[in-house]
């Protein structure tokens, strides 16, 4: 009746809704959203464990992406969108009218669904984020290229043409980079929003296996459309359905015994 | 037929119509003033033809074929010229240039065809082009020195070559003193004229203010002494030879050699002198000053202020335009009020241009100049610095007349830029500035380009808004030159448009002046599309470094 096959990496499993503030990283408490009057999302609560990698997943429309984007606060862009609600990232509501949003996306880093490199070389690509902050130390930004570069599983590839512009890669590159990109400024948690859904297969394994050795330094939140990417990357999945978190388990419990009806019927395909 | 309606075929020979209709137009446009104009630098041959008079008597006449036409003989016969022995409807007649202007009273002749009872070519005709009066036609017949003749029919051309030569090097060397030492003496002289006013303005012209001010005046008329000195020797050895020339009444004239420019044989030239000739005259039209009310003599200035004004509007409009199309599309709040502004910025584009003349001419010719002058001129009153129309009101005039252009196409590069790469940026903690100043410009920078290249455009060509706020017939003085501080913003400058308008319309001699409308616009038009082809260079070099992700 299931039809993935879930995660078989040896993660302990932990008790989501009773994490201990050094196994959390973000905690998010009755998150309600709205477009102007359309209402988004209802009511979210939930913990993102440290050092792992979250998957949200639902059908379109359902929420996964506007929620993600709630996280570093990429919804400060749209005019109508207003959020009620706290997220906590050590301790400190992210919403607060003090919190310097620059810093705060400084700290939770973002991948977008198609890769976005600058206009520049593969070298400026990387060390953007570092430039921003004022260093131009010539051998910090190498270290720091040759460092994310590696991260990103791409160094071999490009280490010798560092200079020329990003554009010649290839989607899958293209999509590295970007991850080296975010990298290169270490943030704390790394949003990743449906990183392979434009890229072909062979670049996807490539990414999916990236994102496994991500979580040993940081934290990812995924979302993604292709459940069996979410049961092959993720420790732990969010199911969500017309803007509310339907189920939040361990990968394998939600994908192999769901708790909700709902549930069951989108990892078995009934709709979405 | 209906289903050759359906299949769309008529379309495409609509369109392709059109652009066959608008190609043809633009090029049959270049074409024609190229041809025009051109062909007036082709050294044409020098007729001697006889004319019979109706009453029997013969004259002759010396001079380039300038035009012929065909008359219906019934007008002919109406405005009161008698016609004999001349049958059918038609006549031809042709215009000839007779030159000489200080010996005849019209230096263009129509004459009727039938009346030339001989027309030759001989190879010793020549041309003087002369810095007075015109060309000179004619023979010619000894070369003077101090009076003395110095050639025999063996050296002749070779003697005339060689001293037309030596007094043109010296007038050179004149005019170079002149406009070098000489011109910054006088400029010297006049800003000590009004350091000693601003002194005396201020209450401080103490006496040994102004000895000091006197001490560098007698100096400056020490060094003016001798540059004077050297001026009159070179003007006096410039002088020294002089050529005699039969005319075409067969009077011999003597013409002094400081006035001669160049002389040709043009009906003893090959065709590959006659293309060096051409060459060299097209040369001389571009980078000589005008002379004779403009009306010979070359483009030079007005080639020079069209570009220079054009370059200094650039500078201005472009950040004006960029940082008033990011505050638009970047911060403003997208509401009514916006939109209404950006409505007005592109209806501004309409207003005619005649109408930014008076504005620029009411408010920064008089307002903005005028108190200008009073805080930072008071010494040069009552005669104006900034207070009256120059080169900077026309820049800046033209820049708010080009605003929008710039304005609207740099909000659409803007707003295509792909909101991946903002967020991209914004997502590592960027703020909105510095994605602005890192991302953004950067590649709306072909945009802005685009901007620049359609101002620029419409700027070269701009006449009318410059006849109020800057423009001359002629100006002694370019904008830039080697006094200090190097550019003179307040000068007036000529420009190739108002050149065209003025050597066409308000010129005393309008057939000689008739070839130069042709030529200048010519060239006026080379102008605007070089300016043009370097912005658009510039513009594709980035368009290929900031080429956007092909998604």
């Amino acid at each position: 009746m299931i039809s993935v096959t879930p995660n078989t990496s040896n993660v302990e499993s932990l008790d989501l809704a009773n994490l201990t503030p050094e196994q959390t990283a973000l905690e998010i408490r009755n998150l309600n959203l709205h477009y102007g009057e359309a209402q988004a999302l209802y009511d979210i609560s939930m913990n993102i464990p440290k050092n792992r990698v979250t998957a949200f997943i639902g059908p379109s429309g359902c929420g996964k992406s506007t929620l993600l984007r709630c996280i570093n606060r990429m919804n400060d862009l749209v005019e109508i969108c207003r959020v009620k609600g706290e997220i906590l990232l050590h301790d400190k509501n992210i919403y607060d009218k003090n919190v310097d949003v620059a810093e705060l996306r400084r700290r939770v880093g973002m991948v977008f669904q198609r890769p976005n490199p600058f206009p520049k070389s593969i070298y400026e690509n990387v060390v953007y984020g570092m430039r921003l902050q004022g260093v131009n130390d010539r051998r910090t930004l190498d270290e720091v290229v040759e460092r994310s570069l590696k991260g990103a599983a791409l160094w071999d590839e490009v280490k010798d043409r560092l200079n020329e512009s990003a554009f010649g890669l290839s989607g899958g590159q293209q999509q590295r980079l970007v991850i080296a990109r975010a990298i290169a400024i270490e943030p704390e948690v790394l949003l990743l929003d449906e990183p392979t859904s434009a890229l072909d297969p062979i670049s996807t394994l490539t990414i999916e296996e990236l994102i496994t050795e991500l979580k040993e330094k940081y934290t990812v939140v995924i979302v993604t459309h292709n459940m069996q990417q979410a049961a092959r990357v993720s420790d732990q999945t969010a199911f969500m359905y017309m803007g509310k978190l339907i189920e939040y388990a361990d990968t394998n419990t939600l994908f192999t015994t769901p708790a909700q009806k709902q549930t069951e019927d989108y990892i078995t395909g009934r709709y979405g | 037929m209906n289903k050759w309606f359906k299949s769309g075929k008529p379309y495409i020979w609509l369109t392709a119509g059109a652009v066959s209709v608008s190609l043809i137009a633009v090029l049959g446009l270049l074409a024609l003033i190229a041809w025009r104009g051109l062909s007036f630098f082709w050294p044409a041959a020098i007729h001697e033809v006889e004319v019979q008079a109706n009453d029997g008597s013969t004259r002759v006449i010396i001079g380039e074929v300038y035009d012929r036409e065909e008359v219906p003989i019934s007008r002919l016969q109406e405005s009161g010229v008698t016609l004999e022995g001349f049958e059918g409807e038609m006549l031809e007649r042709k215009l000839f240039k007779v030159g000489n202007r200080e010996f005849v009273p019209l230096d263009f002749m129509w004459v009727m065809q039938p009346q030339i009872i001989r027309d030759e070519t001989p190879q010793d005709l020549a041309v003087l082009e002369r810095s007075k009066d015109g060309n000179f036609y004619g023979y010619v017949v000894d070369v003077l020195e101090n009076g003395e003749s110095v050639a025999n029919s063996e050296n002749l051309r070779e003697v005339l070559f060689e001293r037309i030569e030596r007094a043109v090097e010296f007038n050179e060397k004149a005019s170079d003193l002149q406009q070098g030492p000489i011109g910054a003496i006088n400029y010297e002289l006049n800003q000590l004229r009004l350091e000693a006013r601003a002194l005396d303005l201020e209450g401080q012209l103490t006496e040994a203010e102004q000895q000091r001010l006197a001490a560098e005046e007698q100096a400056l008329n020490e060094q003016y002494k001798v540059l004077e000195k050297e001026l009159f020797a070179y003007r006096e050895a410039a002088s020294r030879d002089s050529v005699v020339m039969r005319d075409m009444r067969g009077v011999d004239v003597t013409i002094p050699m400081y006035r001669v420019l160049d002389a040709t044989f043009p009906n003893d030239m090959g065709v590959l002198s006659k293309v060096g000739h051409f060459f060299v005259q097209i040369g001389k039209f571009v980078s000589e000053d005008p002379r004779e009310a403009n009306t010979e003599g070359g483009v030079f200035p007005a080639i020079f202020g069209t570009v220079f004004m054009v370059l200094l509007m650039s500078v201005i409009v472009t950040p004006f335009g960029v940082i008033a199309a990011v505050y638009l599309h970047e911060y403003a709040g997208k509401n009514a009020i916006t939109r209404l502004i950006r409505i007005a910025v592109i209806n501004l584009a309409g207003v005619p241009s005649i109408v930014y003349g008076v504005f620029g001419l009411g408010f920064f010719v008089y307002m903005v100049g005028g108190t200008l002058d009073q805080i930072f001129y008071p010494e040069a009153l009552p005669s104006p610095t900034f207070g009256t129309p120059g080169v900077m009101w026309s820049a800046i005039t033209l820049a708010i007349l080009t605003l929008p252009v710039v304005i609207v196409s740099t909000e659409e590069g803007l707003s295509r830029i792909p909101s991946t790469l903002r967020e991209g940026s914004l997502a590592l903690g960027a703020t909105k500035a510095e994605t602005l100043w890192r991302i953004i410009l950067p590649m709306a920078s072909p945009a802005i380009m685009t901007g620049l290249i359609l101002a620029v455009a419409r700027a070269a060509g701009e006449v009318a808004p410059l006849m109020l706020v800057g423009v001359v017939k002629s100006a002694p003085m370019l904008p830039v030159d080697g006094n200090f501080p190097y550019f003179h913003l307040d000068r007036k400058f000529m420009h190739l448009g108002f050149h065209i308008y003025d050597v066409g319309f308000q010129s005393p001699n309008v057939e000689a002046a008739r070839p130069l409308v042709y030529a200048t616009s010519f060239l006026l038009v080379t102008v605007i599309v070089g300016l043009n082809l370097t912005a658009i260079g510039v513009r594709n070099h980035l368009r290929e470094k900031y080429r956007s992700l092909e998604h």
